[in-house]
């Protein structure tokens, strides 16, 4: 099944660009390299990446510094902390939001 | 069988997850959840030292209740705020036995006392970690201003393992926040990196949240904290694993390697 697209759930929104300056922050944020070519659906908390309160705690204050979204205050089920799509899509959203309103 | 530390004392047991081997014996001594979680890692890494530091959870605490590692048996205390099932995790019946687990890097903790205890361990990040200064109670981050760089990225880690031991140790969790007491707190200046002691030593402690707070003598590239319920002013410390002479462990832990 090589060469053939595979959907991942929750992914489709996902900025690419967005998504790569996270997979940055996460291998900066937790000092291994191999975090910069982690997949779209790729869990990041609970397991997954194996990120721990410390890194996950950093990775979310970087994120708040380079793209002014809180995602602790803004989504509170966290939902947006399941995959590293879910991430993106939701930093998307909400930079995307912000411009839209003139902010 | 070893006796559950009295008021006051805290037994410690240090692993380095480089120097042991997790094959199929130690395996068979976690629990099905225990494997689930271990083959949801992305990373061969991130499952081998959760597995590492979940068999020696079983082996040191199987010593102190006197029952084979596989059978015991987790759960986990309501959260002291909401209620919520994420909080200290405990054996059934108890035992009058209080513990808590925390790995970073190679490193892996264990706290057993006969009182509430938190303990955590980080190693110091390669990166900036200034960002995390908007978490820290104002009065501890107010200690970080002046320092240079380096010395600032030691005292938010060394912030961060107190205050997240202090959380652990009520079972609150970081969940409602991590920043609402001081944890560096004291008329000099904020407490310093904590002093290698031998394998039983005293060590002065402050009240933080309801606890009594150490910082623990950790590995190099590490920084460790370890909190008590209640007050005290000091904390005796057994060491019980130490860091590096991983062959002087009891036999029935050395298989763990």
């Amino acid at each position: 099944m090589t060469g053939l697209p595979r959907p991942a759930a929750g992914t489709a929104e996902a900025d690419p660009v967005i998504a790569d300056e996270l997979r940055q922050l996460l291998a900066t944020a937790t000092g291994r390299a191999e975090l910069a070519g982690i997949t779209l659906d790729t869990p990041l908390f609970g397991a997954g990446v194996g990120l721990d309160s410390l890194t996950g705690t950093l990775l979310l204050r970087q994120v708040r510094q380079r793209f002014g979204v809180d995602v602790a205050a803004e989504d509170l089920n966290l939902d947006a902390l399941a995959t590293l799509g879910t991430l993106a899509s939701f930093v998307g959203d909400r930079v995307a939001g912000a411009r839209a309103g003139g902010g | 069988m070893l006796p559950v530390p009295p008021a006051g004392c805290a037994d410690v047991w240090w692993l380095d997850i480089g120097t042991v081997t997790v094959g199929r014996p130690e395996l068979a001594e976690l629990s099905l959840e225990e494997h689930k979680r271990a083959a949801s890692f992305a990373f061969r890494s991130d499952r081998r030292r959760y597995t590492a530091a979940h068999v020696m959870l079983r082996r040191v605490l199987s010593g102190y209740v006197d029952s084979p590692p596989s059978s015991l048996i987790f759960r986990r205390e309501p959260c002291p705020r909401c209620g919520k099932p994420t909080g200290r995790p405990a054996l059934p019946f108890g035992y009058g036995l209080h513990f808590s687990l925390a790995h970073s890097g190679d490193a892996v903790v264990i706290a057993v006392a006969g009182q509430q205890v938190g303990v955590d361990v980080e190693q110091q990040p390669t990166g900036c970690v200034c960002a995390l200064s908007a978490d820290m109670n104002a009065t501890d981050a107010e200690w970080g201003r002046p320092l240079a760089e380096a010395a600032r990225h030691d005292l938010v880690i060394r912030w961060w393992v107190r205050a997240e031991a202090v959380l652990k140790c009520t079972g609150e969790g970081i969940g409602h926040g991590i920043g609402a007491f001081p944890v560096l707190g004291s008329p000099d200046g904020p407490v310093g990196p904590a002093v290698p002691g031998g394998p039983d030593q005293l060590v002065a402690a402050t009240p933080a949240h309801g606890c009594s707070l150490i910082s623990l003598p950790a590995p190099d590239g590490y920084q460790a904290a370890l909190a008590l319920a209640g007050s005290v002013s000091g904390i005796r410390l057994a060491v019980r694993a130490p860091w590096t002479a991983a062959g002087a462990r009891r036999p029935s832990h050395d298989s763990v390697r």
